[in-house]
């Protein structure tokens, strides 16, 4: 790693810590906003830039877009009391694990277009023989002025091309601009957009998540963090296996694990919400209980367990959980948008072969951060429109329900698209089969009885229909 | 079916450079906002402030209970399903694509093979379904 490009890596992790936190305080903004106005109240619209100034001082009491400036300075000054009787240790430990795990899933997360470059030779292995298959051997990028106005327009900055293709043939000309060789340099949307792992070191670093929140519910030494903790565990293990299984199909028809193949891939055909609407809605409904955002805030319930594992916590290190919640909701977010909507792609307008340069560039960050954003409102509405699942629900959502349509949709998409019984057809029995799964897994879910009588324990379940309001009330008045 | 899917093979560290920085960037950042809040603010304990929240009551008992087992059913369920899962990565990734890594996806042979492995997970569902292990009293 030379000079340039460590300076290079170091602007976009102040980038991208900049946009993180800052999002992380404006969404919290956005939140209070929208729960306001979901309740038809205004929300916070005290606090303001009064500065006397020309251009901030317009934004005296908008909007309340002061607020989150002022609950962070907060936060670094009202008192940070610790209980008596805490594991000092792990109290300590768990708000910076809880804030850094979110934080490092990050990494991997592509927010603009990165662009999969094409391979200049396609060096591909033939185990058989174990070495370079001579049938590959003429895909050689880039071959005429137009493949590499292609290339460049994809991925303008990345040095190796531009490198490799003068290697190729050396008749090209390189771009240049105002005479500096613009190989030298490069742009990217994301902290380390190259990796082939992508998606995995999402999932395995955000599950250590929950190391911080059980840190936190057992070190706090109060009845209310450790049943916090305890369900918190529960439920985020729970909503793991649902949230794998669901873009396993996704990865099968990609075959990688790179997120922006998987965005490259859905701009050249089509968004997996068309071929994968089930994988799309289990993936949805895990990352709302990996973010214990209601229906799912079960760890959390503040009308049960005050404030589940953080009850102990104050100041910034409470502010340290919130920031991660907050920052797993955008990861959350920006991966369901990257896997099912297509990333920064949109159909028939901003597409693969939108101007490159800085206006492509700028359009598919906007794109892309706009749906991520939507996402984000999205949370927020069902938050004040689902009511809260009982804990036996929760559980049972996850592993019977979620299970159960995971593994169907799973086989029977791996199946299509192995066999293709129709040819070339055979894509749209994809989310035919998810219609079919779904219904048929509610189908059945609804010949069940109800919930467990939670005051028979005896093992025989009890099929017994439940009292009607009239029957209970209806006499006696 | 598709059309080209590209490949990467090529593996280079140097792409996880920027991923070890950020980590360290990010435990330095964790640090020092949780150090800097300790330094800066006020800090008055008294008596009341330092017992554990218990609905303003006296605490009773120790907060470390017993607690249900459960919880480690699910978890050593988690367990089986999540390894069980990291197996068919990859070879989802393998096998999968319009241009796989191994020409022709490894055949019928290995695909039997994974439909199999499903199978073998499902014995492990059902038995812990009829078991009653998901139903949560």
């Amino acid at each position: 790693m030379n000079i340039t490009e460590l300076v290079v890596v170091l602007v976009t992790i102040g980038i991208v810590f900049a946009g993180v936190m800052t999002f992380v305080g404006y969404g919290s903004l956005l939140e209070r906003k929208i729960s306001a106005w979901v309740q038809d109240r205004i929300g916070p619209n005290r606090v303001g830039f009064d500065l006397n100034q020309p251009i901030l001082g317009l934004f005296k009491g908008f909007f309340g877009l002061g607020q989150p400036l002022a609950d962070g300075v907060k936060f670094f000054l009202k008192e940070e009391f610790i209980p008596k009787n805490v594991d000092k240790v792990f109290y300590f430990l768990a708000p910076a694990v809880a804030l850094s795990t979110a934080m490092i899933a990050f990494a991997v997360v592509p927010f603009g277009s990165t662009s999969v470059v094409p391979p200049l030779v396609d060096n591909r292995i033939d185990l058989a023989v174990s070495q370079p298959n001579p049938n590959y051997q003429h895909r050689v990028y880039p071959r005429t002025h137009g493949e590499l106005d292609k290339i460049r327009a994809a991925n303008p900055f990345r040095s190796e091309i531009l490198d490799q293709a003068r290697n190729q043939n050396p008749n090209i000309e390189l771009p240049k601009v105002a005479g500096f060789d613009l190989g030298r340099s490069e742009v990217r949307f994301g902290i380390a957009p190259h990796l082939d792992i992508g998606v995995l070191f999402v999932f395995a670093v955000s599950s250590l998540a929950v190391y911080g929140v059980v840190l936190a519910g057992w070190s706090s030494n109060s009845k209310y963090s450790l049943f916090g903790a305890l369900r918190a565990s529960a439920q985020l293990i729970s909503y793991e296996i649902p949230m794998g299984m669901s873009i396993l199909v996704v990865v099968f028809m990609v075959g990688s694990l790179n997120l922006q193949a998987i965005v490259e891939f859905q701009a050249r055909h089509t968004w997996f919400i068309v071929y994968q609407p089930l994988g799309c809605l289990l993936f949805l409904t895990a990352i709302f209980a990996e973010c214990n955002r209601l229906p799912f805030d079960l760890p959390e319930c503040e009308q049960e367990l005050v404030g589940g594992y953080h009850t102990e916590y104050s100041s910034m290190k409470f502010a340290c959980f919130m920031m991660g919640e907050y920052t797993h909701m955008v990861t959350t977010s920006f991966l369901l948008v990257a896997m099912f909507f297509g990333g920064w792609n949109i159909p028939f307008l901003v597409t693969q072969d939108f101007p490159g340069g800085a206006l492509g560039w700028g359009a598919k960050l906007v794109v892309f951060c706009g749906k991520m954003v939507a996402v984000i409102a999205f949370f927020m509405l069902v938050r004040w429109s689902l009511l809260r699942f009982r804990f036996d629900q929760l559980m049972g959502l996850a592993w019977k329900g979620l299970m159960t349509l995971g593994i169907l949709n799973t086989v029977g998409a791996v199946v299509i698209l192995q066999t293709r019984p129709l040819g070339e057809l055979s894509l749209w029995l994809l989310p035919a089969w998810s219609v079919i799964a779904l219904l048929a897994v509610t189908g059945y879910s609804m010949t069940r009885p109800k919930a467990p009588n939670r005051f028979r324990t005896g093992i025989k379940r009890v099929d017994q229909r439940l009292p009607s309001h009239q029957e209970l009330v209806g006499n006696r008045v | 079916m598709f059309a080209m899917t590209l490949h990467e093979f090529d593996f280079k560290l140097a792409d996880y450079y920027g991923l070890l920085l950020f980590v360290g960037v990010v435990i330095g950042f964790a640090v020092i906002l949780l150090s800097l809040s300790q330094i800066i603010n006020p800090l008055k304990t008294t008596k009341v402030k330092e017992s554990p929240y218990e609905s303003g009551m006296d605490p009773i008992g120790d907060a470390r209970q017993k607690f249900d087992v459960k919880f480690y059913i699910i978890a050593i369920l988690f367990l089986v399903f999540d390894i069980e899962l990291l197996f068919l990565y990859p070879w989802a990734v393998a096998a999968g694509g319009d241009h796989p890594a191994i020409p022709g996806g490894f055949g019928d042979i290995v695909f039997i093979e994974v439909l199999l492995f499903f199978a073998s997970l499902l014995v492990a569902y059902i038995y812990a379904y009829r078991k009653g292990v998901f139903r949560w009293r």
